[in-house]
């Protein structure tokens, strides 16, 4: 694998854009730059990159990923940074000066405040801010953990608890709340806790797994190798194994860590990311990425290892999106060269997705190319499922499922098949309309924080898990608490470098809307491509404008929330179109109708009348009128005004579907359309007799005697006078009595003549 | 049951002919005319007559009424029932009138038995009038009618005696299907089941036919080859055909148990029976240069291992062991199918796969039945399953205090109080509900005639002289028979007992 995997890098390098991909950072990045900045950090808590100068610090928000962001700027004094992160609030802002010191600034009022550690007993690993109720701040120490309370006045701070533990190293994240500290000789024991809006939630003590390369060697596992990870709301640790070039995976529990298998790895140096909650390993030395979906059980991989693609590069205005790589002018693209460089050294990925560029000082975001995925798949069903769990492009997984769909029918697969195809997407929709995610388009983030940090109960079905993944699911933007290497950051940004930076900058706005034209045609959402256009307005008219900008975009996508597909969609874009195009036996459709049918009684969704209707079609087409009875009589297509309507219609050429009709009319008591065509079919009396006990008085009494007339039975018409005089007050004062009696006379005299 | 009139006098109460008016039209030939005469045994002087008068008849009313020619004869003693089974091709059934009052007979229940005759006929073999062309000499169709006709006529056979549908049976309708009411969700999977059926044998334009117990759950047949092939799978291939004597219940006629006739030396004296047990050696036609299977006999089909029933009436396939696979013809496509008919508990399903769509014979077909298999048996599973939780047993469509028969002719399809509560009818309510259906049917034909688009709407309530109430309502193409013993009100009470039973 690893030689397909070198092979492949060799085309990237060349190509760019070019190559086949199923994972791709987007042109252009976000630029950190700020003259005579000091390194660069990330705070997961605030999904803030930070950057700080010698008295400023400046801070670009990385969620939404909006490439051109204004940075905001707070003054600090002197002094040096070792980590950097912005309380929850945003309010303060706490800075690591050492080993034993924290330095808090207020940002409004100004005012600053130190808090300190005894230096003989322990000293300062890292600290976070939490939204836990017990505490605000959180310290990681040599010793263990200190909980810390701001007080009101945001002045100082208060130890809350303490928990006595060694440490040798931790790792957090803010979209887990999870802390997890090593301890022990190959630092392989862990302690956990969880900070969640519940309260703190303390794991129980495991160690990890390690392979030991000879008897005596004992590896030590470094902070580096080991990554919190959250897919579909749960929580996971993954765990280099550099030894057995295995990634162990572990899933926490509210009481238990459990085991969950092994991932191969190909390359000395990995890397984790998660995107739409689908696990990407960069196998940085291979320079590929493997995605694995991890809800399944199956522990496959989605696809063969592909490289990480740069996309969106100026110039490349082809229609499709992955073009050939000679369509691309780098010489002119005024992108460096170092910049085009994929899994450069200098790269550090932040949890969940993105990467920062340290020496570059740039950060790109991770995007998951789901045509590309979807389209080296042939596996209808499990690509269905694989797309109908993406949260992120809803609406391009929602495209893509109706075609692979679509496609399954058209090619005549086995009807199996493509019945597995559509109880996979209507499950899903189910689930959607359960969880309310389908109906209710926007969520805010705010419910998906609280939501999507619980950890999991043990053995927690399906059912259960699920329901946590949505509410995840929709906290499109993650949070990371990855500390960008201090001493890369600690280089000073590269002046040299910078003018032609700015060039860049200026001239991938020019291209951007060529970018948005070649998505648009390439079958992307259309929603997307009318904000652009306006990015790139707002960037002339100032660097104001543009978040307000950025959060308009934000709310076009989030709007459909889910990839899940209503039944009615069901029919207008899949059964509708597909009906059209298909060609022979209509049976087959028919086939995948009951199918879907009963896929969606299974689900108890409720179906439309147009996708019985359409039923009835196919079978009348193929004169199947004994199956098509069958289908009415019990029930398979319910009972609707419409459904009524097209059998009447198709009545015409059958009069038993006619009274099929004509009898589902009556089951819904809509007594006027019945007593009509009563009338109609020249059932005069039967019509009057239902009319009489349903008291139907829509329906005119010169309707039932013109019928009457016009069938020349004097018998009748007399019958049908005396029903309406009988029956109906006042009838005997109006013109239609008299006429009518009037004509009745007549006939009869001609009868006697 | 009622007796039928065998009579000890003649050798018995009833005659059936068939016979063809194209053919012995020279004198001295008039013997060709008949294919078919039931007893065989009979002088050929007394076939001659009963033929001839029949001829006569035909040939006369023709003269009025060209399309529809002699129905009925009543002559004081006989009834001559008239059936143009195919063009020029009549079968007659002459029964006795017998002093006895259990002779009654309604002779569209009597035309509906040589209908059902013919066509099962036809299902096998094809037209009459196609073999006779493929064989002018006669003796190919003769020497497939006789073994045929006595084969369903030993369904009739009651002791020694045949037994027709009388007036007892005036709440049955032959030459309809009887079917399972299924909620929507079980529905949804029959038809499932059924595409699976269909798609999973890989060949085109296969049907399917599925029974649950003794009635219809799902067909894609045409009308016709429906109530044809449901007869037969009710008949010989339901789980109850297959073990006789197990359940006694059943919609259809005959709770009785005919496999006596291969077996029977008890009746080897008996006059009826002698006919059927002569059968095997030297029947009168019987040519044995003819290779004739008897797709009628009794107990000679068989589960077997892989849950498709088997039979050996279709011999074996030169060279091999292997029981041939039935093969039935379509009237509706004329096509002619292999019927592979599978059985799991009281499910069964009948698949046809055109004979056209399967080049390598037997292989073929075993082929096709594995995938069946493959695909479907889940599905056959959870079917089944779903049906047995619905079903609610042999009295699940009886409603208390009515018996009644619902016919639903545009279906071709009927429901009925079940035989062992009709059975608990007084004789007089009986009878007058025969009467009744006997001039409903007159007044269908009539109108069948006048206007042929509309249907009659008719309702008419009859005091029987046991005081029930019998009551015969038709109203577009549904026709419902309805008796009330204990109604002993009044005529208002009767039909709004009535109303309320339609209204369900």
């Amino acid at each position: 694998m690893s030689a397909k995997a070198s092979s492949s890098q060799l085309s990237v390098s060349s190509s760019g854009s070019g190559g086949l991909s199923h994972v791709y950072i987007q042109h252009p990045p976000l630029r950190c730059n700020a003259p005579g900045t000091r390194g660069l950090f990330y705070d997961d808590g605030n999904k803030l990159l930070i950057s700080p100068t010698s008295d400023q610090v400046f801070s670009w928000k990385a969620v939404p990923f909006d490439p051109h962001v204004a940075p905001t700027s707070d003054s600090i004094s002197e002094g040096p940074i070792l980590s950097i992160r912005y309380s929850l609030d945003a309010k303060i802002i706490a800075i690591q000066r050492s080993s034993l010191e924290i330095h808090f600034f207020h940002r409004e009022t100004g005012q600053n405040f130190c808090h300190k550690c005894k230096p003989e007993s322990d000293s300062i690993l890292g600290f976070f801010w939490t939204d836990c109720p017990l505490c605000d701040f959180v310290l990681v120490k040599t010793s263990g953990l200190d909980f810390l309370a701001c007080d009101a006045e945001s002045k100082s701070l208060t130890v809350v608890e303490t928990r006595k533990l060694n440490v040798s190293w931790y790792v957090y994240t803010h979209e887990s709340r999870l802390v997890l500290l090593a301890s022990g000789m190959q630092c392989k024991t862990f302690n956990g806790f969880q900070l969640s809006s519940a309260g703190i939630v303390r794991l129980p003590k495991f160690e990890m797994v390690m392979a030991k390369s000879e008897a005596n060697s004992k590896p030590v596992l470094a902070d580096e190798d080991v990554y919190i990870a959250t897919m579909y709301g749960r929580i996971y640790c993954l765990q280099i194994d550099r030894v057995a070039m295995l990634l162990h995976s572990y899933r926490f529990y509210r009481d238990a860590v459990v085991q969950q298998g092994s991932l191969p790895i190909y390359s000395n140096k990995v890397a984790v990311s998660v995107v739409d909650n689908v696990l990407l390993i960069h196998q940085v030395g291979a320079k590929v990425v493997i995605l694995y979906d991890i809800f399944a059980d199956s522990r496959s991989p989605i696809s063969a290892p592909l490289p990480l693609l740069f996309r969106g590069f100026p110039r490349s205005n082809t229609s499709s999106s992955r073009s050939t790589a000679k369509d691309i002018e780098i010489p002119e693209a005024n992108i460096s060269d170092s910049e085009a460089i994929i899994y450069g050294d200098d790269w550090t990925f932040l949890v969940p997705d993105l990467i920062c560029d340290v020496s570059n000082k740039l950060l790109w975001k991770i995007h998951l190319d789901l045509e590309a995925i979807s389209a080296s798949s042939s596996e209808a069903p499990s690509m269905l499922e694989f797309l109908q769990r993406r949260k992120l492009e809803a609406s391009k997984a929602k495209q893509l499922c109706l075609a692979i769909t679509r496609n399954v029918i058209l090619e005549r697969r086995p009807v199996s098949t493509v019945a597995k195809a559509i109880d996979i997407l209507l499950v899903s929709y189910s689930l959607s309309l359960k969880t309310g995610s389908y109906l209710k388009g926007i969520k805010t983030e705010k419910t998906s924080h609280s939501a999507g940090t619980q950890i999991g109960i043990p053995q927690s079905g399906a059912s259960a898990s699920t329901g946590e993944v949505d509410a995840h699911g929709t906290s499109t933007k993650h949070q990371s608490s990855a500390i960008v290497d201090n001493e890369s950051l600690n280089r000073s940004g590269n002046s040299s470098t910078s003018d032609s930076e700015d060039n860049t900058q200026f001239n991938s706005l020019k291209a951007n809307p060529k970018v948005n034209k070649e998505k648009l045609s390439g079958g992307a959402e259309s929603s997307s491509s009318e904000v652009h256009p306006s990015s790139l307005q707002s960037q002339n008219l100032g660097p104001s404008n543009s978040p307000l900008n950025a959060s308009v975009s934000e709310r076009q996508e989030s709007q459909l929330m889910s990839p899940a597909i209503s039944t009615d969609e069901m029919y207008s874009l899949l059964f509708a179109p597909v009906e059209e195009e298909i060609v022979g036996d209509p049976s087959y459709l028919v086939a995948i109708i009951v199918e879907f049918l009963r896929s969606a009684s299974s689900e108890k969704i409720k179906v439309q009348p147009n996708i019985y209707v359409l039923t009835i079609q196919l079978l009348a087409r193929n004169e199947r009128y004994a199956e098509l009875s069958l289908f009415i009589i019990n029930k398979i297509l319910e009972p609707s005004k419409e459904v009524a309507m097209q059998l009447l219609e198709l009545g015409r050429q059958n009069s038993q579907i006619r009274k099929l009709g004509l009898d589902m009319l009556r089951q819904l008591s809509l007594h006027h359309d019945y007593v009509l065509l009563l009338v109609q079919d020249g059932y005069y009396l039967e019509a009057l007799r239902y009319a009489r006990k349903h008291k139907v008085v829509t329906v005119r009494p010169s309707l039932f005697l013109e019928a009457a007339v016009s069938s020349n039975d004097s018998q009748l018409l007399a019958a049908v006078l005396r029903f309406f005089s009988d029956f109906t007050p006042g009838f005997k004062n109006t013109t239609d009595c008299h006429g009518y009696c009037r004509i009745l006379k007549e006939m009869n005299s001609d009868v006697a003549v | 049951m009622g007796m039928a009139s065998a009579n000890s006098g003649g050798s018995e109460g009833m005659e059936l002919c068939i016979f063809d008016l194209r053919r012995g039209q020279q004198e001295g030939q008039e013997l060709d005319k008949i294919l078919f005469f039931f007893p065989a045994d009979l002088p050929f002087s007394t076939q001659l007559s009963v033929i001839g008068l029949s001829e006569g008849l035909i040939t006369f009313t023709r003269i009025f009424s060209p399309e529809a020619a002699c129905e009925v004869i009543e002559a004081e003693r006989h009834s001559h029932v008239f059936y143009e089974a195919e063009p020029d091709i009549w079968m007659v059934m002459v029964v006795e009138k017998s002093k006895e009052a259990e002779a009654i007979w309604r002779v569209e229940a009597l035309r509906e038995v040589l209908k059902e005759i013919h066509s099962l006929f036809m299902m096998f073999y094809g037209p009459v009038r196609e073999m006779l062309e493929k064989d002018p000499s006669g003796g190919q169709i003769r020497a497939h009618l006789y073994p045929f006709f006595m084969d369903y006529l030993s369904d009739f056979l009651v002791g020694k005696k045949i037994q027709l549908p009388s007036f007892r049976d005036c709440l049955k309708e032959c030459g309809t299907v009887q079917m399972l009411t299924v909620g929507r969700e079980a529905a949804i999977e029959v038809q499932s089941l059924v595409r699976v059926l269909e798609s999973g044998a890989g060949a085109t334009h296969c049907y399917s036919l599925i029974l649950f117990q003794d009635l219809l759950v799902s067909t894609t047949l045409s009308p016709d080859d429906t109530i044809n092939l449901f007869a037969y799978a009710v008949q010989r291939l339901s789980p109850r055909a297959l073990s006789p004597g197990v359940s006694s219940w059943s919609y259809l006629r005959r709770g009785s148990t005919p496999s006596h006739v291969a077996v029977g030396p008890t009746f080897a004296t008996v006059s009826v029976s002698d006919q059927f047990h002569q059968l095997h050696a030297t029947s009168p036609s019987q040519d044995n240069s003819y290779h004739v299977k008897r797709p009628l006999q009794h107990n000679r089909w068989s589960k077997g291992k892989d849950g498709f029933l088997v039979t050996d009436i279709w011999g074996t396939e030169t060279g091999s062991l292997i029981p041939s696979t039935p093969t039935i013809w379509l009237q509706q496509t004329g096509e002619r199918m292999y019927l592979c008919a599978y059985q799991y508990k009281s499910l069964t399903l009948i698949l046809l796969v055109p004979l056209s769509s399967i080049l390598n014979g037997e292989q073929g077909v075993s082929l096709v039945k594995q995938q069946v298999l493959e695909n479907a048996s889940l599905k056959i599973l959870k079917v089944e399953e779903k049906l047995s939780k619905g079903w609610g047993g042999e009295n699940a469509y009886h409603v208390s205090g009515y018996r009644y028969l619902l016919i639903d002719d545009d279906r071709n399809v009927s429901r009925a109080s079940p035989p062992a509560k009709v059975t608990t009818l007084a004789k007089e309510s009986l009878l007058a509900m025969s009467k009744l259906r006997e001039e409903v049917d007159l007044e269908k034909s009539r109108s069948k005639w006048d206007n042929a688009d509309r249907d009659k709407d008719l309702e008419i309530c009859i005091r029987a002289k046991n005081n029930a109430w019998v009551i015969a309502r038709t109203t577009r193409g549904k026709e419902l028979y309805m008796v009330l013993e204990r109604a002993n009100e009044t005529l208002l009470y009767a039909s709004d007992a009535f109303e309320r039973f339609s209204d369900r």
